[in-house]
């Protein structure tokens, strides 16, 4: 097993001395990262393929279909097909588009997608760079795509565009608030701001287990920045037809699209990082552990794609605001002051835990109270409203 | 409390997910019945309901009212139609035309026919004129083409007839000689 977990850090060590063999250090180096950059956005365009085609499949089968089915056995070249077809369509720029903002914005938000691989521990000693602050570079680099967003709505000459570019900016904006406060949670319990080390801190209890609120705040806040189903108000294929990429066709539109998955990789890996315990799990090798939990958090993305409706623009912000922040700052309070107050390891986290629980049980009951009042009061006007009706 | 709905629903999607699979899996092999829908009557409330349409093909009920076919004489195999024009004369839209013939008295046999496949709306008034058993309506649905030419010849009808094999008109609609 041993061998199985230096796997990929004996093969970069047996290249590196490959190099060293004939190039100077600095050139070693230099073949080294570009290979490592090569290779992060190999794996990023490899799942992003694979996942458009489980999604598609999970989906069916939540609808009694097959899925694809034509390409391939079982269609499993579906993906392939898709990505063929992507670079062979025509690339169309409107008339009246602002043409070099029209062309910047896929690249705007495909750069800092592959950036944020960098800080993902793909398993033991497997990282990029080991940022200091990686999860202040989570954050900054999570708010780029928000610009590209308002920047291909607003070039693109387009009403649906535009409003999925408004749209965009709103969501993700006030998503971010609790998703940092869910961070600086976590970073809370682990002492750390580098990833790898919040990983280690994990090593005896992940952070799900310590803080399922946090866990919940930013798996939420998650979902809303990638703009996946119940917060899918950007691209609202109803309402604004695509979104802000309605315009864009061919290369660039896949630009669009390998970033959404890029993105939803890279949450579903923080996420894995940050309360899952990363890749850290006896038995099986680190690296493997990470995907599986990737996956498997993936996987939920994706069941909860394929149950849930869209919420209305005014229920989200609402959501965001009322719900979630409070409820995270609630949290982080309780946190830190646990954290001070109990010296002893499992008690604290046991309390933790349990002040969690109590804590979510106590937003929900509140939240369900609320909400039975304004639907009785709704109910209520409506019936007012017939009975005026029947007697004029 | 707030939030079970949720979570009812979430175990809804998971059980069809997890459903279909499983009786995919019962009946390994088995992933498309080459009868149609009809021949996997054993769905309950899991299980993929979809025709997969080039693999499986519905059966028609039997008054379907298709593209039109010519029948042949069962005992000769020549084709029944004599050439008489009353199915050109019956049509609403001018759809058939273009009859030519050989022969005299008894032996007068059809050697043309042009029926146009565009314009026919399947009302079926040129098999009730017809007075030799020669047109029917088959089942053919499948009627799209990749040219513009939908005018069927004789050669045609005749081939969809012996793909049908109704040997009398009127068949399916109970009609007694």
């Amino acid at each position: 097993m041993q061998i199985l977990d230096d796997l990929w850090i004996k093969i970069a060590m047996w290249l590196r001395g490959l190099f060293d063999s004939f190039l100077p250090p600095w050139a070693a180096q230099l073949v080294m990262d570009v290979l490592g950059i090569l290779l992060l956005i190999v794996v990023g365009i490899v799942a992003v393929l694979a996942f458009t085609y489980v999604e598609r499949k999970i989906i069916a089968r939540v609808g009694d279909r097959y899925g694809p089915n034509r390409a391939g056995p079982f269609g499993v070249f579906q993906a392939l097909a898709d990505a063929i077809k992507m670079l062979t369509k025509e690339d169309v720029t409107p008339t009246n588009a602002d043409r070099w903002m029209f062309l910047a914005a896929p690249i705007v938000i495909i750069i800092p997608a592959v950036l944020l691989y960098a800080v993902l521990p793909f398993g033991r000693g497997m990282i990029g760079v080991d940022l200091s602050i990686g999860v202040v570079f989570i954050v900054a680099m999570g708010a780029i795509p928000i610009l590209s967003m308002l920047m291909a709505g607003w070039a693109s000459n387009n009403k649906y565009a535009l409003m999925g570019g408004f749209r965009a900016v709103n969501q993700l904006l006030s998503y971010e608030v609790p998703m940092v406060i869910a961070l600086l949670t976590v970073v809370l319990l682990a002492g750390t701001m580098s990833t790898v080390g919040i990983v280690e801190a994990q090593s005896s209890v992940p952070f799900i287990l310590v803080s399922p609120v946090a866990f919940l705040v930013y798996f939420l806040a998650g979902l809303a920045e990638l703009g996946r189903t119940p917060f899918d108000l950007l691209e609202a294929d109803s309402e604004i037809v695509a979104g802000y990429f309605i315009e864009y066709s061919g290369m660039k539109f896949a630009l669009f699209f390998l970033a959404e998955f890029i993105n939803l990789f890279l949450v579903a890996g923080m996420i894995t990082t940050l309360f899952l315990g990363g890749w850290q799990w006896p038995i099986l090798p680190s690296w493997l552990w990470f995907f599986i939990k990737t996956f498997a958090v993936i996987f939920f993305i994706m069941w909860i794609r394929s149950t849930f409706p869209r919420l209305r623009v005014d229920q989200l912000l609402g959501f965001a605001w009322k719900a979630l922040v409070p409820l995270s700052l609630v949290n982080l309070f309780l946190v830190a002051l646990i954290s001070k107050l109990v010296e002893t390891v499992w008690l604290r986290t046991l309390i933790m835990l349990g002040s969690n629980i109590i804590l979510l049980a106590a937003a929900l009951l509140i939240m369900g109270r609320l909400f039975q009042k304004r639907e009785a009061k709704a109910r209520a006007a409506g019936e007012a409203a017939v009975k005026r009706y029947y007697a004029s | 409390m707030y939030g079970a709905g949720i979570l009812k629903g979430l175990w809804v999607t998971l059980k069809h997910v997890w459903g279909t699979y499983a009786k995919d899996i019962k009946k390994f092999p088995r992933r498309y019945a080459p009868g149609g829908i009809l021949k996997r009557t054993d769905y309950d409330l899991y299980g993929i309901f979809t025709l997969q349409y080039p693999e499986e093909r519905y059966e028609m009920f039997p008054r379907f009212r298709g593209a039109l076919m010519h029948l042949r004489n069962a005992e000769t195999g020549q084709p029944n139609c004599t050439a008489c024009g009353l199915c050109e004369r019956a049509c609403p839209h001018g759809v058939i035309s273009g009859i030519e013939s050989e022969g005299k008295g008894k032996e007068r046999k059809a050697t043309a026919y042009h029926y146009d496949l565009g314009r026919c709306v399947f009302c079926r008034l040129c098999v009730e004129s017809c007075n030799f058993n020669a047109i029917e309506m088959s089942h053919e649905y499948e009627l799209s083409r990749y040219t513009k030419d939908f005018v069927l010849g004789l050669d045609d009808l005749l081939k969809i007839g012996d793909r049908y094999g109704v040997h009398k008109t009127g068949e399916a609609w109970g009609v007694k000689e």
